[in-house]
């Protein structure tokens, strides 16, 4: 780790202004700090945030959906009463995300933006395509953690368990930076990286996540999060799926299927959501829609697994929504 | 000097029997006739040293700082085989606070592992040695490390074992890749084998598994002018004290290794590693302490592992009994020059008329295997009790029943010795009662879910244990009226330190309290390492000698002083007991003035012509589920024949860490190497997947704890190793028995059992 300079402002205001070249901004740390001592990551300065107030917290206002601060920490957004209420999902989806202790640091925002867990990618050692390099090496190396669809040049998979529970629920991130602000759908946020975009975020030069947004019709659907990991505890998903539908007399519509672990972005198919409108979630219905978004899967050598497991998530995660 | 002998002691380590020359003196003492519990023995007592562990008293090696100390860091090789052409250190040297750099143009000519060199010419693996730093602070090292610029002429490598066995591998071994490693013959194989009525030939697999201690391997060193003190986390620090003097030529008397605590070993730190060596150079060379502590990166490079194993079995029945075994075997040693030889249990732990059996060694490019808990045993008892359980499904009959057949005789099929003591058939009646092995269905049983199917699988487990001379120890009273015992074996984790505490007080008299153990420090006379499940064996016959004499002379002593005839006291609880009347030894002893009063105690040879193992049985109940692969272990439970049980709870405790550590190779824990890189993928602790404490299941531990009166005067045997052997086959034979799906590889992945899975059609 090199020598960086470190700032810790008190206001949004001040911190987008300090949020420039060589910069990076600091909440949590559990990825960011690991990736400065493993030189992916080489800072001249930080940001801290975690001094500004008023990007935390959870907050539904009826009929507005809700908001959910990006320094909110992910134990907090298990924990809320609110979110436990009104979408469960989302709490869902953090029950088996790291650790307890890094659910205690981690933040909203940094989950959402953290960088893929690749291990060609990790290792300081190797100059792999998404760090400038010439070529993905998990494609003929070792590529049982891999993508087995949705890859261009790059074959990592997204790692959040957040993401997808937020995109199944419609989620909008908010964006701040000295210029201004937009806003934009979480699916949108996330980028295959190819040709010239060696990166998985949309995020720009001095951008930061202030807000995710919820609307209120999300609400309306029930919704589940389902993660498969190597072992019980403290694993990134093997193949995870984020399932959501308003469900009236026992028919379902208006789903929302997302899934981890599988592709370089949280992926959504909504052709196979349309398969599954107005059926009652049955086995039949629920494989038909895993097989139209599995049918472009390529898997490598070591990754055809996934397909299985996630062809079961698929079914899993849907039928539960009717019990 | 009367009673003196000089004798040869036969003594089992790691598999292997070793003969080694013994100095005996005087009578050992008679070992308990039933074992019943005393007032130490047999006590489960927390340990001595748990409140320095947990209030962070302890001092690990890590913790040592010393006045002045520099922190080294290695240069490592980033490419799997090259040859070293050209170092160049000027900007590292440049750099503000970097005190010295040594590669091979300018280290000393140095003897190790049979190489003259402490940096190789031609580097052979990520991760060997290429330069090290000095420097004010690790910061500084680990930057200087960055500047250093190595000219490498690249070379073919190869880092799997399957490859390296190929036509097509580079030669890496002048002679080739794979080397023979051992073989074994009884009966007639070929011909029994044409003659049964059923046989399999299967191929099984295990992965590499690291040792990830929580404590990585490091050392601080220290050189005065004339001695060399060296603290490093180590399972043997005579072993570290050997290699050093040889490596720089020093006297015995001239170097000093301390390892007082340790954040655990698991045999990889029974080795001993170039990281002391640096450190011990730099420091001589510059006139300060140095500290190397490994990274947790280059623990998984550069510290060993457990050999990758590739295994074919061929077994054959006839008549309800298992009429032949052939075991062939390549392990991936990396850099090694030795192979953990899988065939052992093959050779020696059934009564199988005819067996044969090869191992070889293949030299990779990857990182040299260590001793890891159970070398060789752990991969080949899970191919070996996996096929016995596929031959017992081919033969209709149950895998217990089959086994037990074969588990009656008496004596070491190997040695044609006398077991000295065996009691496997009560491990299995034990452990068939407590998982409720009745139950079980050829077919495997409804699970408690859909799409789970729940079964029950069994292994069995032979190891040594014995121990052995020489090992000694010495106790003397202090002024206050407690005891010193000092010993020269070290407390890797295991409890040892609580273990010997309770032998001797219990043979003195004295609350556990009144003793305070010294250990870890080879300025005591000689103990064994803490390997092979010896430690307690070796050492604790010895301290129950030295706290016996010190008992017969303390009684003596205290009569004269209360003018009482020693034949008419004992010593109970700290006190001097007579008809009537107790005197605390903090009242008697002041009363001797400075007067020592010094016992010393030394470990006798083990009887000649006896086989002396330990047995045991686990039995695993899991869930699989069959779509999508995830397997959960519901409970294991554990049965193990190791003679007496010295400290209920901490022998519990090493079973129960065996169990969660073999967890880890049976499910999830497997080094990934890229091959084209020769880099490992998984040198962490994210995608190296250690059991957490939600992987880990219910744990029912139970003890023969019959007393092995013929092994040593304590009758205690090691625990260290058995508990981590059968659990893996025992999941595999599980899981086959709730799915009908044989995994013939572990760790038993995702992948993998859906595979398996696939392959017999359960859904």
């Amino acid at each position: 780790m090199s020598l960086f300079a470190y700032a810790r402002p008190k206001a949004l205001g001040e911190a987008l202004k300090l949020l420039k070249n060589g910069t990076i901004a600091l909440a949590g740390g559990t990825d960011l700090i690991t990736l400065m001592r493993h030189g992916l990551a080489e800072p001249d300065a930080l940001v801290d945030l975690t001094g500004i107030e008023g990007l935390r917290g959870i907050t539904r206002e009826k009929g507005r959906g809700i908001r959910i601060g990006a320094l909110t920490a992910l134990s907090d957004v298990e924990a809320s009463a609110d979110l436990l209420r009104s979408l469960p999902i989302v709490p869902e989806s953090l029950r088996d995300a790291a650790t307890p202790q890094i659910r205690n640091m981690g933040t909203v925002g940094g989950n959402l933006l953290q960088r893929n867990r690749c291990w060609y990618f990790r290792d300081e050692g190797v100059q792999c395509w998404l760090k400038g390099g010439k070529r993905c090496f998990a494609v003929d190396g070792e590529n049982r953690y891999h993508a087995v669809i949705g890859a261009h040049e790059c074959w990592i998979v997204s790692p959040s368990d957040l993401a997808p529970a937020l995109i199944a629920s419609d989620a909008e991130v908010e964006l701040a930076s000295s210029l201004g602000r937009r806003r934009i759908p979480l699916a949108g946020f996330y980028v295959a990286p190819s040709g010239k975009q060696r990166k998985e975020h949309a995020i720009r030069r001095g951008e930061l996540i202030t807000t995710v947004r919820i609307p209120e019709k999300a609400l309306e659907r029930k919704g589940t999060y389902v993660k498969a990991m190597e072992r019980k505890a403290w694993s990134f998903a093997i193949v995870s799926v984020a399932a959501a539908a308003r469900v009236r007399d026992g028919k379902a519509s208006d789903v929302r299927l997302v899934l981890g672990g599988i592709a370089p972005i949280p992926w959504r198919v909504p052709a196979a959501e349309r398969v599954l409108d107005g059926t009652s979630l049955d086995d039949n219905a629920c494989l038909a829609a895993a097989d139209v978004v599995l049918k472009d899967a390529t898997p490598l050598r070591d990754n055809g697994y996934k397909v299985t497991l996630a062809r079961e998530l698929v079914r899993r995660a849907l039928r539960s929504l009717m019990s | 000097m009367p009673g003196l002998r000089v004798l040869k002691s036969r003594d089992e380590f790691e598999g292997e029997i070793y003969t080694s020359t013994v100095i005996v003196e005087g009578d050992d003492l008679p070992a308990s006739r039933d074992g019943a519990p005393t007032a130490e023995i047999g006590r489960a007592r927390p340990r001595v040293d748990g409140r320095n562990r947990v209030t962070g008293r302890a001092m690990y090696t890590q913790d040592v700082r010393l006045p002045g100390m520099l922190h080294a860091a290695i240069l490592r090789s980033p490419v799997p085989r090259a040859r070293v052409r050209a170092i160049d250190t000027k900007k590292a040297e440049a750099l503000p606070g970097v005190r010295a750099v040594l590669h091979r143009f300018n280290a000393p000519e140095i003897e190790f592992r049979g190489e003259k060199t402490l940096f190789r010419d031609e580097v052979k693996f990520v991760g060997d040695e290429v330069a090290a730093v000095a420097a004010d602070d690790s910061q500084v090292a680990q930057q200087a490390i960055a500047l250093i610029e190595v000219d490498y002429e690249i070379l073919p490598h190869v880092v799997d074992l399957e490859e390296a066995i190929g036509p097509k591998a580079p030669k890496i071994d002048p002679d080739g890749n794979v080397h023979d490693a051992g073989e074994y013959k009884r009966g007639d194989f070929r011909k029994a084998f044409k003659d049964a009525d059923v046989t399999i030939d299967v191929t099984y697999r295990t992965s590499t598994q690291m040792h990830n201690a929580l404590e990585t391997h490091g050392a601080v060193a220290s050189w005065d002018g004339d001695r060399l003190t060296v603290w490093e986390s180590t399972q043997a620090v005579f072993g570290v004290r050997n290699m050093l003097k040889d490596a720089l030529k020093l006297q015995p008397t001239q170097v000093r290794v301390i390892c007082e605590y340790m954040g655990g070993g698991f045999g990889a730190k029974l080795g001993t590693y170039k990281y002391g060596v640096i450190a011990s150079l730099l420091s001589m060379r510059l006139g300060r302490p140095v500290r190397c502590v490994l990274t947790r990166r280059e623990e998984n490079l550069a510290a060993g592992n457990r050999s990758a194993t590739l295994q074919k079995l061929k077994l054959a029945g006839k008549d309800g009994r298992i009429v032949a075994l052939e075991h062939e075997s390549w392990s991936n040693s990396g850099q090694g020059r030795w192979a953990a030889n899988p065939t052992g249990p093959s050779n020696t732990l059934y009564d199988i008329a005819n067996v044969s059996s090869t191992a070889h060694r293949v030299t990779t490019n990857a990182g040299a295997l260590s001793a890891f808990r159970a070398p060789g045993y752990v991969e080949g008892t899970f191919a070996l009790e996996s096929a016995v359980d596929e031959l017992a499904v081919a033969m209709k009959v149950d895998p217990l029943t089959l086994r037990k057949r074969h588990a009656r005789s008496v004596t070491d099929p190997r040695t044609d010795n006398r077991y000295s003591l065996k009691r496997l058939l009560e491990c299995y009646a034990i452990g068939a009662h407590e998982i409720g092995w009745s139950k079980r269905r050829n077919a495997g049983m409804r699970g408690s879910q859909p799409h789970r199917r729940r079964g029950l699988g069994m292994a069995t487990q032979i190891w040594g244990g014995g121990g052995g001379p020489p090992a000694y120890a010495t106790v003397h009273i202090e002024t206050d009226g407690t005891a010193v015992l000092r010993v020269g074996v070290q407390d890797i984790g295991t409890g040892t330190r609580t273990a010997i505490a309770q032998v001797c007080a219990d043979e003195l008299g004295l609350q556990l309290d009144q003793v305070t153990v010294r250990l870890g420090d080879t300025d005591a006379p000689y103990g064994p390492g803490s390997g092979g499940s010896v430690t307690l064996a070796s050492i604790g016959p010895a301290v129950r000698i030295a706290a016996s004499e010190v008992r017969e002379k303390l009684l003596v002593a205290a009569g004269g002083i209360l003018e009482m005839p020693a034949s008419e006291l004992r010593i109970e609880r700290g006190s001097i007991v007579s008809k009537g009347a107790r005197t605390p030894l903090k009242e008697v002893m002041p009363k001797l003035d400075n007067s020592t009063i010094i016992g010393t105690g030394i470990r006798h040879p083990n009887p000649d012509k006896l086989a002396i193992k330990t047995f045991g049985a686990h039995f695993a109940q899991v869930e699989v589920d069959v779509r999508t692969g995830e397997i959960f272990v519901e409970k294991v439970v554990a049965v193990h024949d190791v003679g007496r049980i010295v400290n209920p709870l901490t022998a519990a405790s090493q079973v129960q860490g065996g169990i969660v550590q073999a967890l880890g190779f049976a499910l999830t824990e497997e080094r990934v190497v890229d091959r084209g890189l020769g880099r490992v993928m998984n040198a962490n602790l994210e995608w190296y997947e250690i059991p957490t404490s939600m992987d880990v299941p219910e744990i029912v531990v139970r003890f023969v704890d019959v007393p092995d009166r013929k092994a040593n005067n304590l009758g205690a045997k090691g625990l260290g190793e058995p508990p981590i052997i059968p659990t893996a086959a025992a999941v595999a034979n599980a899981v086959a028995n709730a799915t009908g799906a044989r995994v013939r590889h572990a760790p038993m992945t995702r992948a993998r059992v859906l595979e398996a899975l696939a392959m017999v059609g359960a859904s």
